[in-house]
């Protein structure tokens, strides 16, 4: 500091007093003869001295100099991302969205003899063909190669498309009269009997059958419907075109309605990891207490479906028992229903987060995704608890969901009425058929919660129909629509988050970008590529899971705690820094 | 001569193979028996010599080894269980305690003390089921997964300059355990509830529910503990525990001896916790609560010629118990009396309010650990200083060991200094009453992890013999104090920096009590842990060490220094190279006008230059 003071007292005074001085130094170095001539000098009519340019010169060479020295020590490692192949990738998405090929597959079961006419096979799928300019844009259909087959008791005639798993012969149209549970596995074997790889063919079957009975169409497990019944040619043209459009394709959802590829966000994490947690809740224990046998019967349920969703998400089931955890919103006593309400607009409160400690799972780590699954058992005090629907029904299932984070089913005790006795903290159990028929519910919110419809009502059309319910929660068609929904909606966000990670690379030129975000992103690529080829080729699960690990590399690469470092200023912070 | 030995071989075959059989039955019966989830929530309280009282909270929650452990549960917390499961924990202790355990007056001889009595601040350890290189990788892990669960900063113990590796002196192990505490860390209701919600019933029903904050947190000391035990015969074993000193609140009661009687206030529980207790929590197997007489008291009633009974002649239990139940220490000497009440039968028509009158003043002291162990600084100034530990005599040996010459008490010492208190090992210095011996004489064993700037604490274990008959012995060690970088300086640095506890323990003397008059059938968790062995331990003070604290404006300093150095030089080049003094002069001369302009350009240089040379002493 003392020095600085010096400094500071040698340069103030001088400033104004050493004028003289300097003018003498400075007049006296370069020799100027105009000096001489006294009060009148003339101005200066030479460049300037060589000193003064070798003095400039070395100041800015100094600073020359300097500057790679200090640009070096700045320096930052950047790995190179490809932000070439990033946005090619986004534009083949953007001109060409996934979009995968599927077969439709027409059976006449005839019942006449005589062979049929083979023409009729081929004017039967040109008139399918033309029906489907009515596939909504918006499906991830691509293709749609129409094939038809006609059999009758003498045989079948298939029309010239490609050949047909139909095995002739071994189904006839008299078998339909069967339980349609038996005549779904009859028509899985009668199609080859497996679920397939490559292409997905959908098939649908006229069996004319006339007892009388009308027609009705029912839809089976696997990736089948039929049509049982008197039905002309047009009829039934209609209704293939109708079946598969409507739920082959589209799920059921109609226009309008939120559902599957209708903005609805999947409920999966984005690694792809999904914890189900499934909690009874005993809201008063004083009244009475209730366990479950989770762990066998949940279990049994609930693998089928875990693994039937595996290509989308990848499940971890958890279970616990939790006491005294009240809701947090009123319900009053009805006495025309003979119990509680609670009235729709009562449900946002309903969960109660304060005493609620459903907790998160240590093992939904990073990324994933919690969907919590409650029972709740009301106290005696409000049971039995009705949820009420606005037009003042009651509810079917006493059961919400609320999106992305899962649902609840009220359930109230056997033998629990408006002043009821309390049972003082009497334990019981939860009877296994009372547990299956709650995880059906589950089941039920997960598929709403995933898009689809909790169940089918044959709503727009004009035949009977029937939906079959397969042990595994979800039809085989209906994973296949989750198949294409999410491997679509996953490519498409894995682009967006790459775009994003480049363009904030780019705009930011300080940013330092380790290798592993270089590889992550190229990974990514390689995923979102091959999920891309496999949609070409209609392969609806393998694309499912390379878009999902897609995406996952890109949050991996957008995400990494390296991003996260000091080095995002700005340039002028940057120059500060370093004037330093 | 043949078949006799035969039949018998195969007679003892056959009903070995019964046996084997019953075996196998009674095995998969206890298997059955054992498949459920346990709950149990128990109750101590007792009267401490000090005027205030003890009251000591006990849950155990245990799980039966399965394959859905960490996925389905029915009572026992499901993160405790996933945390096991991830992280390969075969045991863990994680306590959070304010204020210090007064070992001169709560006792330092007994299961209480011995287990219960923790640091101030956290105190963190684990033994991993792991191999030993992935152990350190994993307490990381752990030590966030914990503080993310606990709502606590116990992921400042991640790094590696905060946990050490302690071999015997703490516990002995295989390496696999790794310690930690920080001392500092400040223990509120923020860390109770996260605890609390650990129990099937939180603080809802049952013994919890007497958990009223504002009277826990008014205590004198305040311990919350969390320890586990994991294998893959037991299962899961969670004690939760709440160990709290607190000041009976009674000014407003009614007092037996108003004038004299001051020695000894009366209480209830409504006393401590402002609660009664209205039944237990209803999944839980067994709910009860203990009174504890302490020896001290016992042997004054003794004395008296009256029976210890829940009322006699110096003091009446104001509930009669359920039961009654002496207690032995390890010398099957009778050490104190509880009376055990069962929740059960109270509930909130009837609610429990144990507490205790007295009838006499009483004075008694509480039984106390062979030495009375302190560890203070010394020395001045920032540069260096000394850590003294001090062992003073309580008599108790000369009760327990017949003083000859070669007689002699082993103590063990661990303790974990932060890298920044450089200790100097060799410079251990030990006086046995005064007079300095030499550390052959006194040290038996010593393992010393030394410290590394920033990368290691150093640690110290040591195993010391001292003669039966000494009264005090001090070992000191010289520091020297580091630096440490600006940005490692926690808020408010000059309040100094705290060195955790050391741990003392006394391997000779075990604290383990014994119940013979206990039905077999009579069990109870809180109880089982006093019965189990356990070594006397105390806890040193948690040392403050002021270190040199920068002046934290230095870096702006530096700025404004260089800023105005270069100010200067490039404010003096541009003038002298772009201004021509002469031939200003000369205009000046010519034109006065010009040189009116020119002074009031100068002025204003110079005045420029004085400013900066002030804003520089500003910042000077």
């Amino acid at each position: 500091a003392r020095k600085m003071a010096e400094i500071a007292g040698d340069e103030t005074p001088p400033l104004p007093s050493s004028s003289g001085a300097e003018e003498s130094s400075l007049l006296s170095s370069p020799p100027s003869p105009t000096a001489i001539s006294g009060d009148e000098p003339p101005p200066r009519t030479r460049k300037p001295g060589t000193k003064r340019l070798v003095l400039t010169a070395s100041v800015l060479l100094s600073f020359l100099v300097g500057l790679p020295l200090l640009l070096k020590s700045t320096e930052i490692h950047r790995s190179p991302l490809p932000s070439d192949a990033i946005a090619d990738l986004s534009r083949r998405l953007q001109s060409h969205p996934p979009s995968f090929p599927c077969g439709l597959h027409a059976v006449f079961l005839r019942s006449g003899p005589g062979s049929p006419v083979a023409s009729l096979a081929d004017q039967l799928e040109r008139a399918i063909s033309t029906q489907h300019h009515l596939l909504p844009a918006s499906s991830t259909a691509g293709n749609i190669s129409v094939s038809v087959t006609i059999q009758s008791g003498g045989g079948c005639t298939s029309s010239t498309a490609a050949a047909s798993p139909w095995r002739c012969g071994l189904l006839t149209a008299a078998d339909s009269v069967r339980d349609d549970e038996v005549f779904d596995e009859l028509l899985h074997s009668a199609l080859g009997g497996r679920d397939g790889d490559g292409m997905k063919v959908y098939t649908i079957v006229i069996a004319e059958d006339d007892d009388g009975k009308g027609t009705r169409v029912v839809i089976g497990k696997h990736r089948h419907a039929w049509v049982v019944g008197k039905v002309d040619e047009a009829e039934a043209l209609s209704l293939i075109g109708n079946v598969f459009i409507k739920y082959f394709m589209n799920g059921g959802i109609e226009e309008g309605e939120t559902g599957i590829g209708k903005g609805e966000f999947m409920p999966v994490g984005s690694d792809g990891n999904v914890v189900l947690s499934f909690s009874l809740l005993n809201a008063d224990p004083n009244d009475w207490v209730y366990d479950w046998e989770f762990k066998n019967i949940g279990e049994r349920i609930l693998t089928p479906v875990v693994e039937a969703l595996r290509p989308v998400a990848d499940i971890n089931i958890e279970s616990q028992v939790l006491y005294h955890t009240p809701k947090s919103s009123y319900s009053y006593s009805d006495d025309k229903l003979g119990g509680n309400v609670l009235s729709m607009g009562d449900i946002p409160f309903f969960v109660n987060s304060n005493e609620w400690h459903l907790d998160t799972s240590i093992s939904a780590t990073g990324r994933s995704k919690v969907l919590q699954f409650v029972v709740y058992i009301p106290s005696a005090r409000e049971c039995p608890l009705y949820l009420q629907l606005p037009d003042g029904e009651l509810s079917k299932t006493n059961a919400f969901i609320s999106p992305m984070w899962g649902g609840v089913v009220i359930w109230n005790p056997p033998g629990c009425s408006v002043g009821s006795k309390k049972a003082h903290g009497t334990r019981r159990q939860m009877s296994s058929q009372e547990l299956m028929e709650t995880l059906e519910i589950f089941i039920g919110q997960l598929r709403q919660l995933f898009g689809l419809k909790p169940n089918y009502h044959a709503q727009g059309m004009d035949v009977a129909t029937k939906f079959l319910v397969s042990e595994k929660g979800f039809a085989q068609w209906e994973l296949d629509l989750l198949y294409r929904h999410h491997a679509c909606s996953n490519l498409l966000s894995c682009v967006a988050t790459l775009e994003s990670l480049s363009s904030l690379v780019q705009s930011l030129p300080r940013m330092i970008v380790m290798d592993e975000i270089g590889r992550q992103v190229e990974l990514s690529l390689e995923a979102a590529s091959l999920a891309q080829r496999n949609a070409t080729l209609g392969i609806g699960d393998s694309s499912a899971v390379s878009a999902t690990r897609a995406r996952a590399l890109a949050e991996d690469a957008f995400f990494h705690p390296s991003i996260m470092s000091i080095s995002y200023a700005s340039v002028e912070h940057y120059f500060a820094i370093y004037m330093e | 001569m043949m078949m006799p030995p035969s039949t018998a071989r195969r007679l003892c075959f056959l009903s070995l193979l019964l046996l084997l059989l019953l075996l196998a039955a009674a095995a998969s019966a206890t298997a059955d028996a054992a498949a459920a989830e346990e709950f149990t929530e128990e109750l101590l309280l007792r009267p401490l010599p000090d005027r205030k009282a003890l009251a000591h909270f006990h849950f155990r929650s245990s799980a039966p080894p399965a394959s859905a452990a960490g996925r389905h549960h029915h009572l026992f917390p499901k993160a405790i269980s996933q945390l096991v499961q991830k992280f390969h924990i075969s045991e863990l202790e994680l306590s959070f305690t304010q204020g210090r355990w007064n070992y001169e007056q709560w006792g330092g001889y007994d299961p209480m003390s011995t287990n219960n009595a923790k640091p101030p601040g956290v105190e963190l350890w684990a033994i991993f089921d792991l191999p030993l290189a992935e152990i350190d990788a994993t307490w990381k892990n752990l030590t966030h997964t914990l503080s993310g669960l606990f709502c606590a900063s116990i992921n400042f113990l991640e790094s590696s300059t905060a946990f050490s590796a302690p071999r015997w002196g703490f516990k002995l192990n295989e390496g696999n355990l790794r310690y930690g505490a920080l001392p500092r860390e400040a223990v509120c209701t923020e860390n109770l509830t996260p605890w609390l919600k650990l129990l099937p019933c939180r603080d809802k029903a049952g013994i919890a529910s007497l958990l009223y904050r504002p009277s826990v947190y008014k205590g004198y000391y305040h311990s919350q503990k969390l320890k586990l035990k994991s294998s893959q015969s037991l299962g899961i074993i969670l004690d939760q525990t709440l160990t709290v000193v607190l000041q009976p609140n009674t000014v407003s009661g009614k007092q037996l001896h108003s004038t004299g009687g001051q020695l000894q206030p009366s209480w209830s529980m409504e006393h401590l916790f402002s609660k009664k207790l209205s039944g237990k929590c209803l999944v839980s197997k067994s709910s009860r609560v203990f009174v504890e007489i302490e020896k001290g008291i016992v042997d004054n009633v003794d004395k008296a010629g009256s029976d210890v009974s829940s009322n006699n002649d110096l003091f009446v239990l104001s509930t009669a118990p359920d039961r009654s139940l002496k207690e032995l220490d390890n010398l099957e000497v009778q050490s104190s009396s509880l009376y055990e009440y069962d929740v059960n039968n109270y509930n909130s028509d009837k609610p429990l309010n144990v507490g205790i009158t007295w009838k006499l003043p009483l004075i008694w002291s509480c039984t106390r650990a062979p030495y009375h162990a302190s560890r203070f600084l010394m020395g001045s100034g920032n540069e260096r200083g000394s850590i003294a530990m001090s062992f003073l005599s309580t008599g108790l040996d000369k009760q327990l060991v017949d003083s000859s010459n070669d007689c002699s008490i082993k103590a063990v010492v661990f303790q974990v200094v932060p890298w920044y208190v450089k200790v100097y090992y060799h410079s251990l210095e030990v006086f046995i009453d005064g007079n300095s011996k030499a550390i052959s004489e006194v040290v038996d064993k010593i393992h010393v992890t030394p410290s590394e700037d920033k990368l290691l604490p150093g640690t110290m274990e040591m195993l010391l013999k001292f003669p039966c008959s000494m009264q005090l012995a001090t070992l000191t060690l010289d520091f020297d104090k580091g630096f440490l970088h600006i940005d490692e300086y926690p808020p408010d640095a000059n309040q100094g920096f705290d060195i955790p506890s050391a741990l003392v323990s006394f391997p000779e003397f075990n604290s383990s009590r014994s119940y013979p008059e206990a039905d077999p059938l009579f069990v109870s968790p809180l109880l089982e842990n006093f019965k189990e062995d356990g070594v006397v331990k105390s806890y040193t003070e948690v040392l403050l060490v002021p270190l040199t604290t920068p002046d934290f404006s230095m870096p702006y300093n530096v700025i404004t220094f260089t800023c105005t150095v270069l100010a200067l030089y490039f404010g003096s080049l541009l003038n002298a190279l772009r201004r021509r003094i002469g031939e200003e002069e000369r205009g000046l001369k010519k034109a006065a006008l010009v040189r009116e302009l020119q002074f009031a350009l100068l002025q204003s240089q110079s005045q420029m230059l004085r400013w900066s040379t002030i804003y520089f002493f500003c910042w000077i």
